[in-house]
């Protein structure tokens, strides 16, 4: 497991986008109570997910609407048909910390 | 009873006298009625002038965009604000095969995009807030010789003044706006228009020339006729401080203050609130060059910001008559009235009363304007004749024919 960043910086209405140290960047959701963390690069066009819209569970890319779950990373709406990585979020103490293996 | 009328030149012709190259010879009807001199109008002014198309507050945040239709341009804008704070602004039109880039819901369409782009419904094509094409499904199909980089939107020129966005769609390097407003810059940009962030708005279409209903908006001999109704005895006919500047124009027109009626109803909600024009207002909110003697009497400025922008200052109150020419018998019309918030159900209350006011008077004044035109377009009268209270028309007829004629 690796640091990802503090809960509170997790906006209640809108994804943060994270970039690790080896420049991989994710963003962060905070939905319903917990925490979710997926890749930030839409898998269909070259957009941050962290710059779309999260709705019933579903991050909405802002170039093309389309969607994916941010449990899960898989496809829920077109044009997106790739799936992304989603990555388990474990909170410890006032730190969220995700697991990359 | 005019506090000003012992300093001023108020016998008639005075206005003539003070701008004796205006004229005061009939003025023909054809510059309202024939379409080749519309098509003028749009090459020469409205495809070069600067034209107020939207609130800054309009597009708040970084994503937050508009587009306006200009008709009279053959174009739609759009402004947006990018990541950087910046507004800019661009043709509706993606460079792929010439959709509009935003769908629009009519004249006026709002939107946001947290991430500071707009996307093309067509084929998705992505353009962020420099511009800039950003994304193209299946880049990898075109050929060679197209490059993304070539392959922006069309940007517009446009700068801001007091909170009020400019566009100048004319391709060319284009007079600065700050020289385009010149002294009517000076003499309104003193007025905190953000200050009023309540407000109503009106629009419809009328079959009339552009400058049919801009005239008639553009002088007070009316008011004792058509608003015999709403604003029975409430202003003068006769207009004062007509300062001219460049284009534009502006005068003040002031109240009949031992005349103002009084109803029970009236004087409970102008006790209340400052919402309504029929009242004597104060001057708090107004900057020096307004009302500048704070003459009692004085009820609002009454200005043109040419082509098409008729806007309005009062005590904490502002409005805008936009006429927004669609076809040379063919007008949108739009009045925007802003005052400060609410505080109380008491204030609201009485800002209701002013909007069902306002709204009575620009219902009689848009009903002239279909029967004007109708009357021109007979051909039984050729000419129109103005008397001095009605310079600020004859600027504008005189203003258009120069540009027209250029």
């Amino acid at each position: 497991m690796q640091p990802l960043c503090k809960a509170a910086d997790v906006p209640d209405d809108e994804p943060l986008r994270v970039e690790l140290p080896d420049g991989h960047a994710v963003a962060v959701y905070r939905w319903e109570g917990a925490f979710y963390c997926t890749d930030d690069l839409c898998s269909h066009g070259e957009a941050s997910l962290a710059e779309g819209y999260v709705e019933d569970g579903e991050i909405v890319c802002p170039f093309h609407m389309g969607s994916f779950c941010i449990r899960s990373g898989e496809p829920r709406a077109a044009p997106c048909s790739v799936p992304i990585a989603a990555y388990k979020v474990t909170v410890q103490g006032e730190e969220l910390l995700i697991d990359r293996m | 009873m005019a506090t000003q009328a012992s300093e001023t030149d108020q016998a008639p012709g005075r206005w003539a006298r003070k701008y004796p190259e205006l004229g005061q010879e009939p003025l023909p009807v054809t510059p309202y009625i024939d379409p080749d001199y519309y098509q003028k109008e749009k090459d020469r002014i409205f495809k070069k002038q600067w034209l107020y198309v939207a609130l800054e507050r309009e597009v708040p945040e970084i994503g937050s965009y508009k587009v306006r239709r200009l008709d009279c341009a053959d174009t739609s804008v759009i402004i947006m604000r990018g990541k950087d704070g910046k507004v800019r602004a661009f043709h509706n039109a993606c460079s792929h095969r010439g959709n509009t880039v935003v769908t629009e819901d009519g004249q006026e369409t709002y939107g946001r995009n947290r991430a500071g782009v707009v996307t093309c419904r067509f084929h998705g094509w992505v353009y962020d807030a420099l511009g800039e094409l950003v994304s193209v499904p299946q880049e990898e199909r075109f050929y060679s010789c197209f490059d993304k980089a070539d392959n922006g939107l069309a940007e517009v020129h446009c700068d801001i003044w007091a909170g009020f966005i400019f566009v100048n769609v004319d391709p060319g390097p284009v007079q600065p706006l700050k020289e385009f407003l010149g002294g009517y810059a000076d003499h309104f940009g003193g007025f905190d228009y953000g200050a009023c962030d309540h407000g109503f708005t009106y629009h419809t279409t009328l079959d009339c020339n552009w400058k049919v209903a801009s005239d008639a908006f553009a002088e007070a001999y009316h008011v004792d006729t058509i608003h015999a109704g709403s604003f029975p005895n409430v202003f003068e006919g006769a207009i004062e401080d007509v300062q001219l500047f460049g284009p534009h124009r502006t005068c003040s027109v002031r109240l009949q203050v031992d005349n103002l009626p009084q109803t029970p109803i009236g004087d409970l909600a102008n006790a209340r609130s400052r919402g309504s024009l029929a009242a004597v207002g104060g001057a708090t909110t107004l900057p020096p060059t307004l009302n500048p003697k704070r003459d009692e009497d004085w009820g609002f400025e009454l200005s043109v910001l040419f082509p098409s922008l008729l806007l309005h200052v009062s005590e904490g109150i502002w409005f805008t008559h936009q006429f927004w020419p669609i076809a040379h018998d063919k007008t949108l019309w739009e009045g925007k009235y802003y005052l400060k918030k609410p505080r109380t159900y008491s204030e609201l209350w009485g800002f209701e009363r002013s909007m069902v006011l306002q709204r009575n008077a620009w219902l009689e004044d848009t009903a002239t304007m279909e029967d004007t035109y109708r009357a021109m377009l007979s051909g039984a009268k050729k000419y129109q004749h103005l008397q001095d209270e009605e310079i600020l028309i004859r600027h504008n007829c005189k203003v258009v024919d120069e540009m027209v004629g250029a």
